[in-house]
């Protein structure tokens, strides 16, 4: 047990903080809030650096690394308000070369690897507003995914679809006739797809396994960016407080406000080590629905009350658009809702609150 | 990052269950039921604690240079996990705290004196710190203690002195230097309780368990009951609270009720599972124990890579005891007016009236121990840097 960051994972978050704080200047996410799209400079940095490749096996190119190791990457980029499908591919590429089709695998991570190839999951979410479940038959996959993250900006898509009955995950190109992607505007403006598959080339990249797999690992990763919301909110709120001054003081120095940092901090703490509890369980494989549920459940209740309670700290600065704290309220909220949101998190904990064993 | 235990700890961990499978009698279940004042002559468990020393386990993680191995501090919580899973108490109070302080601070004569006897438990301790003028503010302590001839007569009055009945010595803070600085002016002594000059008036408590006042009139004790440098006290008790602090429980037993009323729920009121809502907040208490098990382990995983956690004990002290008062709030609500039912409501009290029990009790663990808006305050100046006004 050690909840604490490896050598390597401390080198891996400060090596990044230090390029994005240099080269990902926080205009660039306004631009391309305003323009739509992904950064692909920053996705062409993080390939070139090796960052993609970190939790996937030698015999595929990667690093052979802890799946930890990417979610310390994942909540730095998620601390920039970085817009690129690093949880998306990451999670779908390992999907398939765990517990996925051994062919397909070693394509498919080094094309993920060297930055060529992006990845978004089509799942059938937590939240049931989906149209037509895809299905595929004779080699085609027909239907419709809403709420795919970055779908419109990915190369290929990772669909959930059944064959004969039987649920799997397809492997599609965006790119492929019969694939039609529509924005959808959030509350994060970062991208989300409505997509509509009428016919389109799908192979089929994993069963039942890949797709759990993926669901648990999507959930766990999306956990860290609610948790990285947090703690970016949380740190940029002590740095005001304790300079802001009113009533010749820095407002930081007052006890109402140290103590609502106060509890600022242990919600993030605490969030913290079940969040990366959860991804590593994943990793182990020996997560349980319910577990990541519940992580994921702190995890969104932290990312939504820790940004939003910096914004009654900060005052007015913090909810101007030239300030950069809406960025981790406005993406805290988000992740929070996806890949499960705390209520619907909740009720699935609430539905197998039979699996609960007395400590022992 | 790593969370699992390795080999090495899963050992250790069967060698603990294997010792309470060993130790956990019936016997020591009779004794543990009725206990009372005297708890620690009674025959049970001073064998078990006895063993437990034997096998070098009570201060095995503490550093050399205080008379333990230097083991890594996961063992330590790993056999606190085991005997609190069996709910089985060990351990020498007060001693585990005021030990180290006579090891470190004390002369070579006094470690003899008092160390041998602090381990075996012969000598037990009560803490002589608050007063009707120092609660929070410690520092503002009143106690004298004034050099008369080679001894130090000591005045004064101590109060929420909890054990002062059953202990053989009180650790006392007594103000040595009136014209200092508060901070600068205090020392620290071990005193018999039987010293000629100090009284012991009981004060019953709502949770139904006694503390006390101590009064000190004329009590002359030799110089050699002085423990550290004439007004050093201050760093002295700051010292033993941090070692008090690195000693990290795991959730004193509130996973037992959450699991109990399970139970209880699912035998006695199946109807309420029934109740999406109830559901709801059963799970919701469920993830109040997982925010505790997360900082209480992010706290052992500070101790064992060999730092001290400042605002993470302070986060796992409020979180744990805001939770007992929650815990059993939230399960009293659920079951309705049969949650108001104390043990003696025979046969009729769910949990055999812990929940009321631990309700009643849950006041002194939130502004004890450290208020815990000064907690909050540790949090903000201590771990996130913000300013003193």
């Amino acid at each position: 047990m050690d909840t604490t960051l490896s050598e390597t994972q401390r080198l891996l978050r400060d090596s990044l903080r230090d390029y994005l704080s240099n080269e990902v200047p926080f205009d660039r996410i306004r631009e391309l809030e305003r323009e739509g799209g992904a950064d692909q400079t920053l996705w062409e940095y993080l390939a070139g650096a090796g960052f993609l490749g970190l939790p996937f096996t030698e015999a595929h190119g990667g690093e052979g690394g802890e799946l930890t190791d990417t979610a310390v990457v994942l909540e730095e980029l998620t601390r920039r308000a970085c817009v690129i499908p690093f949880l998306e591919t990451t999670a779908s590429a390992l999907a398939i070369e765990r517990h996925g089709d051994e062919a397909l695998a070693g394509e498919v991570v080094r094309g993920v690897i060297s930055g060529a190839m992006t990845i978004a999951p089509a799942l059938q979410g937590a939240t049931p507003a989906n149209g037509a479940a895809p299905r595929v038959e004779g080699g085609a996959l027909t239907g419709e995914r809403r709420f795919v993250d970055y779908g419109a900006e990915v190369t290929h898509h990772l669909v959930e679809a059944t064959e004969n009955g039987e649920p799997g995950l397809y492997l599609i190109e965006t790119a492929a006739d019969g694939v039609a992607t529509e924005s959808l505007s959030t509350i994060a403006r970062t991208p989300l797809a409505h997509c509509t598959y009428d016919g389109a080339p799908a192979r089929r990249a994993g069963g039942a396994e890949a797709l759990q797999f993926l669901r648990r690992a999507g959930r766990a990763l999306c956990a860290v960016q609610c948790l990285g919301n947090a703690q970016q909110a949380l740190d940029m709120t002590v740095e005001y407080v304790g300079m802001r001054v009113q009533f010749g003081r820095p407002i930081g120095s007052f006890q109402a406000v140290q103590h609502h940092c106060a509890n600022m901090a242990t919600q993030t703490l605490s969030a913290r080590f079940l969040t990366y509890r959860a991804v590593w369980c994943v990793d182990q494989g020996i997560a349980t629905d319910r577990e990541i549920a519940k992580a994921k459940a702190l995890a969104s209740r932290a990312g939504t009350e820790v940004t939003m309670q910096a914004h009654i700290l900060f005052g007015g600065i913090g909810y101007t658009e030239e300030y950069d704290l809406h960025f981790f309220s406005r993406h805290g909220k988000e992740r929070a809702l996806a890949w499960g949101s705390a209520e619907e998190c909740l009720r699935i904990a609430a539905d197998t609150l039979d699996e609960v064993q007395p400590w022992q | 990052m790593e969370f699992g235990w390795n080999e090495e700890l899963e050992a250790f961990r069967d060698e603990v269950r294997a010792f309470l499978q060993e130790f956990d009698t019936p016997a020591l279940r009779k004794e543990l039921a009725n206990r009372g004042e005297a708890a620690q002559l009674d025959p049970e468990q001073t064998r078990l604690r006895e063993a437990l020393e034997d096998r070098g386990w009570v201060r095995m993680c503490w550093p050399e240079e205080l008379g333990g191995e230097g083991k890594s501090q996961w063992f330590q919580f790993v056999m606190t996990e085991e005997f609190a899973k069996r709910e089985v108490p060990y351990g020498s109070g007060f001693g585990t705290m005021v030990g180290p302080a006579i090891h470190r601070f004390g002369t070579e004569a006094q470690r003899e004196k008092y160390l041998p006897g602090i381990w075996a438990n012969d000598i037990t301790i009560c803490l002589g710190y608050s007063e009707p003028n120092a609660g929070t503010d410690l520092a503002a302590l009143e106690t004298l203690a004034v050099k008369d001839g080679d001894d130090w007569l000591i005045n004064g009055q101590k109060l929420w002195t909890s054990a002062a009945d059953t202990a053989s010595h009180v650790w006392l803070a007594c103000r040595t230097d009136p014209e200092a600085p508060k901070h600068r002016g205090i020392s620290t002594f071990i005193v018999p309780m039987d010293t000629p000059g100090i009284s012991v008036r009981p004060i019953m408590t709502m949770s139904g368990g006694r503390t006390n006042e101590v009064f000190f009139e004329d009590v002359r004790v030799p110089s050699d009951a002085l423990i550290g440098e004439v007004n050093q006290g201050w760093y002295i008790i700051a010292n033993a609270l941090d070692h008090e602090r690195v000693w990290i429980g795991a959730g004193g037993g509130l996973r037992h009720i959450f699991d109990r009323l399970m139970a209880h729920v699912r035998e006695k009121r199946p109807e309420l599972l029934e109740d999406d809502v109830v559901r709801r907040r059963l799970v919701e208490l469920e993830l109040d124990l997982d925010v505790m098990e997360g900082l209480v382990l992010t706290n052992a995983s500070i101790v064992a890579s060999g730092d001290t956690p400042t605002m993470e004990a302070s986060m796992s002290k409020i979180w744990t005891s805001e939770l007992r008062y929650h815990i059993s709030d939230v399960a009293m609500d659920l079951l309705g007016h049969e949650g108001a039912l104390t043990e003696d409501a025979d046969g009729f009290a769910p949990l055999d009236g812990e929940l009321e029990r631990t309700y009643r009790a849950s006041p002194i663990q939130r502004f004890g121990g450290g208020a815990n808006e000064v907690q909050r305050d540790i949090i903000a100046r201590r771990g996130l840097g913000l300013p003193r006004h």
